[in-house]
């Protein structure tokens, strides 16, 4: 952590370095650039994130966020920077989960995931390339999110989630994004995260279609959609049915845009309501979901 | 016997070429047994091509939810359905 020291030094950096940028909505702010943000951050010996968050507090904003401004503002940029994301799963969903979540400014993320990258990943997995197969993706995501946003801290962590390992992988995080593919995992992790009391961005895909929910601890949850754990297989048609390239990235975007809202406060998040789209139908709607398992006994007895 | 809504999703949905149906049924064990004798042999075909092991009846490949609500698939015949009632029916997706 910096002192009050170099606060102050931090603070006359930026002063010194701001310049007026006229958005081209016509709105001008006063910015910082990342060549001045990297100086700063070398000269005063703390890290690019901490000179973001300090420009953001004296109302500089580092350009990169500039365009997040009109939706999150200053304030949401900030608590951005100040979070914690859980990912788990750094292929199909999570490679692009992660993806957005370093450009959109998050502070830290990190990053489960204890497979490696094949060939079948390449037609629809973010982080994987030729060059990186046979690496861990956790790994890969990491480095990934450095080269995209150095001011974002990625821990990565080659680790099976399991119900030993869930509370203590997912301890520090403030909410967790599922890029699972499987439903025991996705039930361990949504009761780790209920007993942490963070929120919990379930979904999932198959085919040209995926769905989404985000699930706090108070909620009904996955139980809610498939029935108490156990009941079901553990994998679904995505087995014979495959995921084309956009269908993950299609449930990545909107499990982030659901990690903004938890962490800014903006907006409605997606709770007690599975939102299922369709690409290859053209739709999209939503379920409202309701918290008993059928049958109870007043519906039995009702008529 | 209530007139329901059956709502299809995702694959059924493609599949099948249509997304809703009205029947009568009395419970929900009624409303799969029609589906299964509509569409059972259609949709296992359909799983078997994409080489899923599809020999169960439908509703084993079927999520439920009665309006909003989860619909155990251990105690359809339980669940009395009322006029008006939609049952949404969509496969489960786990990928990743």
């Amino acid at each position: 952590m910096a002192t009050d020291a170099t606060d102050t030094e931090v603070i006359r950096f930026i002063d010194k370095f701001k310049e007026i940028c006229v958005a081209p909505g016509g709105k001008e702010y006063p910015v910082i650039g990342l060549k001045a943000v990297r100086l700063i951050a070398r000269e005063s010996g703390i890290s690019t994130r901490e000179v973001e968050s300090a420009a953001l507090e004296q109302g500089v904003i580092p350009r990169r966020y500039l365009r997040n401004m009109g939706t999150i503002g200053r304030e949401g940029q900030v608590k951005l920077l100040r979070s914690v994301v859980g990912v788990i799963g750094a292929g199909g969903l999570g490679g692009t989960i992660i993806e957005l979540l370093a450009r959109q400014g998050i502070g830290h993320i990190i990053i489960i995931d204890h497979d490696r990258f094949a060939e079948e990943d390449l037609n629809r997995q973010l982080m994987s390339t030729e060059g990186y197969l046979g690496e861990y993706k956790a790994m890969v995501a990491a480095r990934r999110v450095k080269k995209i946003n150095s001011a974002t801290n990625a821990v990565p962590l080659v680790e099976k989630i399991t119900k030993e390992n869930a509370h203590e992988l997912l301890k520090d995080a403030q909410v967790v994004v599922d890029g699972l593919d499987n439903l025991p995992s996705r039930f361990l992790v949504e009761e780790a995260c209920r007993n942490l009391g963070i929120p919990f961005v379930h979904g999932t895909i198959a085919g040209f279609s995926g769905q989404l929910m985000t699930i706090f601890p108070e909620d009904e949850g996955l139980r809610s959609i498939y029935g108490p754990p156990g009941e079901l297989p553990e994998r679904g048609i995505e087995v014979g049915a495959g995921n084309p390239s956009a269908t993950p990235t299609m449930i990545a975007a909107w499990q982030v845009q659901e990690v903004i809202k938890i962490i800014t406060g903006i907006g409605k998040p997606l709770r007690n309501r599975l939102l299922i789209l369709d690409a290859r139908e053209g739709t999209a709607e939503e379920i409202k979901l309701r918290s008993e398992v059928l049958p109870k006994d007043a519906r039995e007895n009702a008529d | 016997m209530a007139s329901i809504t059956v709502k299809f999703y995702a694959f059924w949905r493609a599949y099948l070429g249509l997304d809703t149906l009205s029947l009568e049924a009395a419970d929900v064990g009624q409303v799969m047994a029609q589906v299964e004798e509509k569409f059972g042999a259609q949709l296992r075909a359909k799983l078997q091509a994409l080489g899923i092991q599809a020999d169960q009846e439908i509703q084993d490949y079927c999520l439920l939810l009665l309006n909003g609500h989860n619909v155990s698939r251990q105690s359809l015949r339980q669940i009395k359905l009322r006029g008006g009632d939609v049952l949404h029916i969509f496969p489960l997706a786990a990928g990743g």
